[in-house]
């Protein structure tokens, strides 16, 4: 059933309601939610060990500083919290419990000792550095590839190695398809380990009901429902006792996608002395701390037919998944996406992969913005462009060979995912037309150089997965994420809309994109409807936010949801105006007769009946109430696709790198608010190159973290950004409620290989490998030059 | 994370800063704009029984022109140096490299003092200071000093300043006429902290060759360093064609011995002063024949 | 003893206050907690991201390299100083038309800094701007949005300016 014109608003740049009170500086983060009074201030004291033995703790000097309320070490916590052991016992994965506060041995610089407990954070943080930690130091394994090897140190006892997750994976017939081509292209690829550094650094305020033993929970999470389940499971709480609210959220990125150690202790610690407990962490408590990503290393081969089909892709991948598998996505996430997406858009029957996740003696990591797809696509792309070189032919060209063409979707690829539709081929033509490519190839020297300036121009198509459902996750075998989300729309007696979201959102703009899918469905002004999320006492269960799939799952329950009220309101209409339902439109704020307007009723008085406060009469069989809540599970994964082409120029002198042209073609099914959806490709990219160009997460070859601050960790900057020009390519999915695709991680997805590939471009003519990120200043200089300077990898 | 806790003092004069300081016998810390050294209070990598406050001594903030030198105060904020007519006309290096220093929020609150006594291996303002020849003056208990730019840096974030002295007034010589200017750096993205920076000073004769140079790198070293190879290269070459230029920064490399650290590798280093260093000449050039000037000094990304 | 707390008087948005402080109190501390006004951010007390900028006596300046003690008899003005009711002004309108915010947790910082920016330079280049607020970081839009909403935020300033008819700032 069609909206009217006057109703359309989904598609529409509406201006967004989050913004007022943030501009004004009224926003709520979780520093800002009000301090019972009496609240309790918590600092931790973290091993400066990467890998020891804990002999001893001494604690009675910090607890005779005045305003300490206790010191508490591994051992107050090991009856009362449960282990956090996100994985289950199933075939690749071997379940590794973490203590909240270690227990007998430290795994990474950082890992949490004990907690001060004190009357203020000052106080708390003086008596925090007179404890004293006694250790036996132990070799620190901080390489992924000597944690793996046999006769490795096993860094956890309940596993039989450090390989905490394996998936290995053959297409029949593979050696053979490999063996076959007429040429094979091979390397290896490395990308450094990051840190999602949100501009706002974790934190909770943990409030204890003590006549009620109930917890109301504050936290900077994107999954309150998870998170307050597992609380509920940790902790032996009983889960209608506590609430879990996400305030705003200053940046997730995946890294608040979890539930951490400190927010445990929080929560534990708040039943305990029958109050209020906060932990706010800091910025350098963030590099030490909270997870990190994409330290991985591939090992590809991709076999060719002379004509540039691609016949075979092998991927040996091993990532460095640091102490502990984290919760609740567990250890899979990283290595398992990395092999998923592979693929990609290009058609491809046979395929192998042997990927694993290691654990070491480094910070734990976890999902981060696109997670292993930049990578993956940084590795398939940029052997694509070899094999493209060897073969004689343009980048662009061996691309269009492989891939997937309109007529051939619904496509189900080697690993048994179906791609529904896409517009993979389309947007390559429109980017590189766009972006005048041929032209630039043209006249590009063979040499690069030119004016002072190294320049070369990069491609990359990829496809992002997005809204994946329950059968997704149990497909993965990650069994803690329900994957469905949900929505209960709610129609006042006031006749305006309430839409409560199983999502909380981190500066996405679900409060102005969901209120515009209730606002369309019910016929009514968006500024009559309020959308709620982030609060488990309010709203549904779901599974919450992340891994692009807010528009999809919430978008689509959101939608669902209204539909039904939608119906309901029609059917009240029908019987105030004696018509039949299907005769009736909704359309600002009243339910008239369809062609004739002047016969109409207001939602409110709709309302009004619905709430039996007026005359109006309920129709025969229907019950008070204005209301639908909708659970929904999109059956396949959304799968987005864009092309990126990116123009680099690099000062011959300084190997600094310039963006000079930024085209994205972008195609994210039904788009919802452009400038949201803008904004989401524009941050993705610029995390995706501070990537490529300045961020890194080093170690020395102790474990012994090298960044203290955002002046060691380099973010980009508003000068290194560059104008970026975004073509919409907007093919409704046909799967999905709304036709809703996901688009949080796909800019970063992108930008990883096009920028890298466009260096690589650049530096074609030195014979320069680009093979491993980031490619700073003196790395770029040591590739010209043909010497391998590296500063990376202390280990 | 936040300072461990300190008494703070706020004297009105150097004289009762001075007192304070020697009071508390190398325990407490002088506070001038506080944007290098509030951060490593907050880390508590600095703990200081006491700071005492520069903030209120009116007197120490000020630039004047004595005879040959521009004169300033150790409380002297950058942005005021930045755009003072002062600093322009009669030190214009200073000038140049002060665009460099940070962002304007930063530059509002650090002052001149404060960054040269911080002695930062990666901070513009020393390469200046001894490019030019700048003189520190010194004041403790026992009178005032005078310690030459060359004696000023010891090491990374260490100054020649015993514990009981403050730095009392910079002097920086001013520019002489026929001379150019220029500073150029080289930086991990567009705006960031230095990796290398070269000061340079050329003097010309009426014949346009070159009769003095005065050529400083930093952030190559632990602390920066005078380019003697390379200014008498210049001396010797008199007429500044571009194979002079050339096989003068190449002269560089035998001034100095590179260090890498977490930013950026010692080859790096290497290779860059070396570029830098002929950008810096072609530009110093242009500028004293007041040809090719460009604005600023120049920044890494060229 | 060095916990012992000093009495400051500072101006904050206009009004005065008296409290008395630790000397380790950062401005933005104080500001946050004795004043409640929450809307200066701290996203790592360490002067790289400039998420806590304010104006202190009339300029920029990281309110986490401050202590509230160095700051007697100064004036302050934070993010609340802007719009405290009504309509949000020309700074403010420009970043939400522009969609230059996404979780607004450096967005206070960047309209302090913007307001001194257009108060100094009221037709400022891409360069300039760009070189105006490279200092603080934003992790979610990509920053084109921002350097959007500071040139439209300019214009109308400027057109504001000429339509008052007067040369005053």
């Amino acid at each position: 059933m069609g909206s009217p014109e006057s109703n359309s608003i989904i598609g529409k740049a509406v201006l967004r309601r989050e913004d007022d009170r943030l501009l004004r500086g009224y926003g709520c983060f979780i520093d800002d939610v009000p301090e019972p009074a009496g609240t309790l201030h918590l600092v931790f004291v973290m091993s400066p060990y990467a890998h020891a033995r804990i002999l001893a703790l001494k604690t009675d000097a910090a607890r005779a500083v005045e305003g300490v309320v206790d010191v508490l070490t591994g051992a107050d916590f090991a009856g009362v919290v449960k282990p956090m052991a996100p994985d289950y016992a199933q075939p690749g994965y071997q379940v590794v419990g973490r203590p909240v506060i270690a227990l007998g041995r430290v795994r990474f610089v950082g890992e949490l000792v004990a907690v001060v407990v004190a009357t203020s954070r000052n106080l708390a943080e003086d008596a925090a550095e007179l404890v004293e930690l006694e250790c036996e130091p132990l070799p620190a394994l901080v390489d992924a590839h000597l944690a793996l090897q046999p006769g490795a140190i096993k860094l956890h006892e309940e596993a039989s190695d450090n390989v905490l997750f394996r998936s290995i994976f053959k297409t029949p017939g593979f050696d053979a398809a490999l063996a076959g081509a007429d040429h094979v292209v091979r390397d290896r690829f490395h990308s450094q380990r990051l840190a999602a550094v949100s501009m706002e650094p974790r934190g909770c305020l943990a409030v204890h009901d003590r006549g009620r033993d109930g917890l109301t929970f504050w936290s900077g999470t994107q999954i309150p429902h998870i998170a307050r389940t597992a609380l509920a499971e940790l902790l032996d709480w009983d889960e209608e006792r506590l609430r879990v609210i996400a305030p705003d959220v200053g940046g997730g990125f995946g890294m608040k996608a979890y539930l951490y150690p400190e927010e445990v202790v929080a929560a534990a610690l708040a039943r305990r002395y029958q109050g209020a407990v906060k932990w706010i962490g800091d910025r350098r408590e963030d590099l030490l701390t909270s997870n990190q990503g994409r330290d991985y290393d591939y090992d590809m081969a991709m076999g060719f037919e002379r004509d540039g089909t691609l016949v075979a892709l092998q991927a040996r991948i091993v990532c460095n998944i640091g102490a502990y598998p984290t919760f609740p996505l567990g250890a899979s996430v990283e290595a398992g996406g990395a092999a998923l997406y592979m693929p990609g858009p290009y058609r491809l029957r046979h395929f192998a992969f042997d990927t694993c996740a290691v654990a070491t003696n480094l910070c734990p990591t976890g999902a981060y913005r696109g997670v292993a797809a930049p990578v993956s696509a940084f590795a398939t792309e940029a052997l694509m462009d070899k094999a493209a070189h060897e073969l004689g032919m343009d980048p662009a060209e061996i691309r269009l060979r492989n891939m997937l063409r309109d007529e051939e979707f619904p496509y189900v690829n080697v690993l048994g995912i179906q791609y529904r539709e896409g517009t993979y081929e389309r947007c390559l033509r429109r980017a590189l037309e766009a972006s005048g490519y041929e032209e630039y190839r043209r006249r590009q020297p063979a040499g690069r150089l030119a004016g002072g300036k190294y320049r070369g121009i990069g491609i990359a198509c990829i496809i992002e997965h997005t809204g994946q459902g329950a059968s997704r996750y149990r497909a993965r075998g990650i069994l803690r994420i329900p994957g469905f989300d949900s929505a209960q729309v709610k129609v006042e007696p006031n006749g305006k809309a309430v839409a409560y979201v199983s999502h909380t959102t981190q500066g996405q703009g679900h409060l102005t994109a969901f209120a515009q899918i209730v606002a369309e469905g019910l016929g009514i002004a968006i500024t009559d409807v309020t959308v709620v999320e982030g609060d488990t006492a309010q709203g549904p269960y779901g599974t919450g936010t992340f891994a692009s799939r807010a528009a999809v799952t919430g978008g689509g329950a959101v939608l669902r949801a209204s539909a039904v009220v939608a119906d309901k309101l029609r059917r009240l209409a029908a019987h105030a105006l004696e018509a039949s339902p299907a005769d009736i439109e909704l359309s600002q704020n009243y339910a008239h007769i369809t062609g004739v307007p002047q016969l109409r009723v207001s939602i409110r008085d709709l309302a009004a009946t619905a709430y039996s406060m007026s005359a109006g009469e309920l129709p025969p069989g229907e019950n008070y109430g204005l209301e639908a809540t909708d659970y929904y599970d999109p059956p396949y994964p959304s799968i987005t696709n864009a092309v990126h082409v990116v123009q680099v120029a690099i000062d011959a002198l300084t190997g600094l790198v310039d963006i000079e042209r930024y085209v994205v073609v972008h195609d994210s099914g039904r788009i919802i608010n452009p400038p949201i959806v803008e904004g989401q490709i524009q941050g993705g990219i610029m995390q995706g190159l501070g990537s490529v160009l300045y961020e890194a997460i080093r170690h020395d070859a102790e474990g012994q973290p090298l960044q203290a601050s955002l002046m060691d960790y380099l973010l980009p900057t508003m000068a290194d950004a560059p104008d970026i020009e975004i073509l919409h390519q907007e093919t409704w999915a046909a799967d999905t409620a709304g036709g809703f695709k996901g688009v949080g991680e796909g800019g970063t997805i992108g930008a990883v290989p096009a920028i890298a590939l466009a260096i690589a471009d650049a530096l074609r003519a030195s014979g320069a490998r680009v093979t491993e990120l980031p490619l700073r200043p003196d790395k770029i200089i040591a590739l010209l030059e043909g010497v391998d300077g590296s500063t990376h990898r202390e280990a | 994370m936040r300072p461990v806790s300190f008494t703070y003092l706020a004297p009105d004069s150097a004289e009762e800063a001075l007192a304070q300081l020697a009071s508390y016998a190398g325990n407490a810390r002088l506070l001038a704009g506080g944007q290098s050294l509030i951060p490593l209070l907050n880390l508590r990598i600095s703990r200081p029984a006491a700071l005492v406050d520069l903030g209120r001594c009116s007197e120490l903030a000020y630039l004047r022109r004595e005879g040959d030198w521009l004169a300033s105060g150790p409380m002297t904020r950058q942005v005021m140096a930045e755009h003072a007519a002062l600093v322009r006309e009669n030190c214009p290096l200073l000038g140049k490299a002060l665009r460099h220093l940070g962002p304007p929020a930063v530059r509002n609150r650090a002052t001149i003092g404060g960054t040269l006594a911080h002695a930062d291996r990666v901070a513009e303002l020393p390469g200046v200071a001894l490019a030019l020849g700048a003189e520190f003056i010194a004041q403790g208990p026992g009178g005032r000093r005078v310690i030459p730019a060359e004696k000023f840096f010891r090491g990374d974030l260490t100054n020649a300043l015993d514990p009981d002295e403050m730095l009392r007034e910079i002097r920086f010589p001013t520019a002489p006429p026929s001379s150019g200017s220029a500073f150029v750096e080289a930086c991990n993205r567009h705006h960031d902290l230095m990796l290398v920076g070269i000061a340079a000073q050329l003097e010309f004769g009426v014949d346009g060759s070159c009769s003095a140079a005065r050529i400083a790198a930093a952030g190559v070293q632990s602390t920066p360093v005078r380019l003697r190879q390379t200014e008498a290269r210049l001396v010797r070459a008199g007429q500044l064609d571009e194979a002079a230029i050339l096989e003068a920064a190449r002269l560089s490399l035998e001034d100095v011995e590179p260090e890498g650290d977490l930013h950026a590798s010692a080859a790096y280093r290497r290779r860059v002063m070396v570029g830098l260093v002929e950008r810096a000449l072609r530009q110093a050039a242009g500028d004293a024949t007041g040809g090719s000037r460009r604005g600023g000094g120049g920044h890494g990304h060229g | 003893m060095a916990t012992d707390k000093i009495p400051v008087r500072i101006t904050v948005n206009g009004r005065r206050y008296e409290r008395s402080v630790e000397p380790r109190m950062l401005l933005a501390d104080f500001l946050r907690s004795e004043l409640r006004l929450t809307g200066t951010h701290v996203g790592c007390a360490q002067g790289s991201c400039g998420a806590c900028t304010v104006l202190i006596n009339g300029r920029t300046g990281r309110s986490c390299l401050a202590f509230a003690v160095q700051l007697e008899g100064a004036e302050i003005r934070t993010v609340e100083s802007l719009a405290p009711q009504g309509p949000l002004n020309a700074i403010q309108q420009a970043y939400h038309e522009a969609h230059a915010l996404q979780c607004g947790f450096c967005t206070p910082g960047f309209l302090m800094v913007t307001t001194q920016l257009l108060a100094d330079n009221p037709d400022p280049t891409d360069a300039e701007i760009r070189a105006a607020l490279a200092g603080n970081l934003c992790r979610c839009t990509g920053y084109v949005n921002i350097v959007r909403a500071v040139k439209l935020a300019a214009s109308r300033l400027r057109e504001a300016a000429s339509a008052a008819g007067s040369a005053a700032p």
